[in-house]
């Protein structure tokens, strides 16, 4: 299989970097789980923070998300509209702006330029570079599908998901005098993205690649694909309330907040319905089996790390203990493993063989790293619900103070930095193996 | 079902969510008053927060339960260390966690700088939060007892507030640099060097590791009476 429309390439490069940030985002992930497994000395941590680290892997796992997705929304929507791309200069200069404030943002933090909020803490005269990267991505998406050769439910379910991704990035630009508003408005861009906007993405990119590989028909997919994304919505938005419990919001967020986030994992375990049916009834052979493992494991991670894992700390009653502990980074892995990392992975699958020209390619690499990573993440969730379910118990139950609660996670850290290696090499073997692809010989000799 | 069905779905969830939260952010600003005190917020409280941010202090640090979980949360700080406590840790980490498993940088903080974050997390603290964290809502109820009844004010609760982060006593406070009824027995200083070694240690010890302590003459004074009569 080849690509049908020459400016698909340009979705290469969006996704190698992608691939290369993911990476390195990884390393800095080991470093911070070092903070914890040992005492670090002075001199050190003077210069090169714990804080500065975790604003590293933040927010180069934000950035290679952001290119995995603009890069999947360049291959796709050619072959979704039956035409090129609107321009493909405006793609490159995109690619090159966001680059660019990428790595500016992660140097920029090594030497204390942040605007010190969590997650977000790229300053503001580079969010505007971004904001002018975002705007001529959405320009070029917007006209490309505009001028279509034919109307799809998908293509404009992703152009929504990427509109409201951009409108929601605004919300954590200006400087809030009140903490209150501020922490409000920062889950406009969290909770928000992952549970609405990048959602919908996803729904939209995994419907796209269902439609292709299992030849099933359109019509029923995009009927999944309106239910799902209604349900995400209608759950997510409201359900950003699970974030407002402790923040000094009225009394009936904590009923709000609760019971629509508490439907939160419906529509994922949907989305494991649909890819279940979808597989079974599927119209064309399997050629490449993994692709099809990560369709699979995308949905099954998906409802693992978001679904169960967000439902768990959910509810005030449980939340009000958890908040804010190694429970919530069990989630956070789980979750965005699970869903987003898995999504760019099978969107790298489907696409780079085409740039390559590939029908077959030897897949053993690729299944190694596969297994590796998602047991390894696994396994690397577990530690941290571990450590979070004994800081939690020591600490706000028992209440016998920080010290003494979190200098048992030295050991629990050692076990994550044990399978957060075992994390790594899965990592490099599988973006070695999307590097190198390779025909099966058969298809060679003939 | 049809597709109309499906997108009727797709509409119909979205906007009705959307139309609850709304108006749910509508009031959260409504309320902001009664929950957050927005009123109190001064230039102090601002200069605070910028602080805060400059530092970068939230990705190791959570306030409201957000943002790294390396360190301890800053939401109920104020109660549970006070101000001179504070002022003394965030200047001089790296003399306060010698000895600990964990430590904090060294960033530079200024004195206008930490006196501002003091302004910010006592703001902080009195934000109606439902009581989280857990594990410092007695420290808010010892604190809010304090202010109440000044009267019934014991002298343990004055010498701990001021130098309860890193010295204990009674089984209060916290030992990172000594228990008061221990250093007690060891320290020969009279009244007026024990008052001059709290304002500025390394001129009565030069190689003291102790931070100068921001209290007034008069606590000072009650201090130094309070750890004498301990011996
Ligand atoms: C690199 C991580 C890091 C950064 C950045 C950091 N801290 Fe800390 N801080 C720590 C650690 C770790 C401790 C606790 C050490 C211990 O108890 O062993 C701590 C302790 C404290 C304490 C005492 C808390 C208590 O209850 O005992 C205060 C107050 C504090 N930090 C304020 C700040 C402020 C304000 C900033 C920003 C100007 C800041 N910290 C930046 C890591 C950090
Ligand atoms: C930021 C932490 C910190 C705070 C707050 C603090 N101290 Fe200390 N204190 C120390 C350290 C560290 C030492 C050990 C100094 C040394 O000998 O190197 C010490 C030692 C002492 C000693 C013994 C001196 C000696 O010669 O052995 C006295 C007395 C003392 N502190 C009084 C106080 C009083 C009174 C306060 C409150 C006003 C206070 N400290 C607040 C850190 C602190
Ligand atoms: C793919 C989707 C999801 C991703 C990527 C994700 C990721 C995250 C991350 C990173 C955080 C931590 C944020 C922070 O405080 O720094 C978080 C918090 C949280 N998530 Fe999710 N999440 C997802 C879906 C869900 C779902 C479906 C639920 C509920 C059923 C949920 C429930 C929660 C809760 C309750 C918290 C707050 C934890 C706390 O109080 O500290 N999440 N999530
Ligand atoms: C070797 C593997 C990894 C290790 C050891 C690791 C370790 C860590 C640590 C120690 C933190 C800081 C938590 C804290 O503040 O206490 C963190 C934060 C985070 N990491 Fe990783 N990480 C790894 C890989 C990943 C991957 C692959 C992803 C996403 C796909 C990821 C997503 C996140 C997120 C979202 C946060 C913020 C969590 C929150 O706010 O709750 N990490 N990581
Ligand atoms: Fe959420």
């Amino acid at each position: 299989m080849t690509i049908k429309y020459q400016s698909q390439k340009v979705a290469l490069p969006y996704m190698q970097l992608s691939l290369l940030l993911f990476v390195l985002q990884v390393i800095m992930g080991l470093w911070l789980a070092a903070n914890y497994a040992f005492t670090l000395p002075q001199g050190l941590i003077d210069v090169f923070s714990f804080a500065t680290s975790r604003a590293i892997h933040t927010n180069l796992l934000v950035a290679w998300m952001l290119l995995g997705f603009m890069g999947g929304a360049y291959f796709i929507l050619p072959v979704e509209c039956e035409r090129e791309l609107h321009s493909t200069k405006v793609a490159w200069l995109q690619l090159i702006l966001f680059a660019a404030a990428a790595v500016t943002a992660v140097v920029g933090f090594l030497f204390g330029w942040t605007q010190g909020k969590p997650l977000l803490e790229i300053p503001v005269p580079l969010d505007l570079v971004i904001v002018v990267a975002a705007l001529l991505f959405l320009f070029n998406i917007l006209m490309t599908v505009l001028q279509a050769k034919n109307r799809t439910v998908l293509q404009w379910m992703l152009v929504g998901g990427v509109l409201f991704l951009a409108l929601m990035y605004l919300f954590g630009i200006p400087f809030y005098s009140s903490l209150n508003t501020d922490y409000y408005y920062w889950w406009w861009v969290i909770h928000l993205w992952v549970e609405g906007a990048w959602e919908l993405i996803t729904a939209s990119i995994i419907a796209f690649v269902i439609i292709q590989v299992t030849g099933v028909e359109r019509k029923v997919v995009e009927k999944w694909l309106y239910v799902e994304t209604g349900l995400f919505l209608f759950t997510g938005i409201v359900g950003t309330g699970h974030h407002y419990y402790w923040i000094g919001a009225p009394d009936y967020w904590l009923w709000w907040g609760g019971i629509f986030s508490a439907l939160e994992p419906l529509p994922i375990l949907l989305m494991v319905v649909d890819t279940w049916f979808h597989i079974r009834e599927r119209k064309n052979p399997i050629v490449n089996q993994l692709l099809w493992v990560y369709i699979v494991a995308l949905a099954i991670f998906h409802f693992i790390g978001a679904g169960l894992f967000g439902f768990v700390h959910t509810l005030p009653p449980i939340n009000y203990y958890t908040h804010g502990s190694q429970i919530t980074v069990s989630h956070g892995h789980m979750a965005f493993f699970g869903a987003y990392a898995l999504l760019n992975l099978t969107v790298f699958y489907f696409a780079l063989p085409q740039f390559k020209g590939i029908e077959r390619y030897k897949a053993t690499a690729g299944y190694w790293g596969f297994w590796i990573m998602a047991v390894s993440m696994f396994l690397l969730g577990l530690v941290f619900g571990v450590a979070g379910i004994l800081q939690v118990y020591l600490e706000r139950f028992l209440d016998i103070g920080y010290s003494t609660a979190h200098i048992t996670m030295m050991f629990w850290f050692k076990v994550a930095l044990f399978f957060g290696v075992c994390f790594l090499a899965g990592t490099l073997t599988t973006v070695y193996h999307l590097f190198t692809l390779k025909p099966v010989e058969e298809e060679r000799s003939r | 079902m049809e597709l109309k069905n499906a997108r009727m779905i797709f509409w119909g969830g979205t906007l009705v969510s959307a139309a609850i939260f709304g108006w749910m952010t509508y009031d959260f600003h409504q309320q902001g008053e009664t929950l957050a005190h927005n009123s109190k917020i001064d230039d102090r409280v601002i200069a605070g927060k910028k602080v805060w941010h400059k530092y970068n202090c939230n990705n190791c640090h959570t306030i409201l339960g957000f943002g790294g979980y390396y360190a301890p949360d800053m939401t109920k700080a104020y109660y549970r260390l006070g101000a001179n406590n504070i002022i003394a840790i965030v200047m001089n980490p790296q003399e306060v966690y010698r000895n600990s498993f964990r430590k904090m940088p060294q960033l530079g903080v200024t004195k206008i700088e930490a006196q501002n974050l003091v302004a910010f997390l006592h703001w902080t603290a009195n934000i109606e939060n439902r009581q989280w964290p857990p594990q410092d809502e007695k420290y808010v109820k010892a604190a809010r007892l304090r202010e109440s009844h000044p009267e019934k004010l014991q002298k343990t609760d004055l010498v701990l507030g001021a130098c309860g982060g890193c010295h204990s006593f009674a089984n209060q406070g916290r030992d990172i640099a000594g228990d008061f009824g221990e250093i007690a027995k060891r320290i020969t200083y009279d009244h007026d060097t024990l008052i001059r070694y709290m304002q500025n240690p390394k001129s009565v010890k030069p190689d003291s590791d102790m931070p100068p302590q921001n209290v007034s003459p008069e606590t000072a004074g009650l201090i130094a009476d309070f750890i004498l009569s301990l011996r």
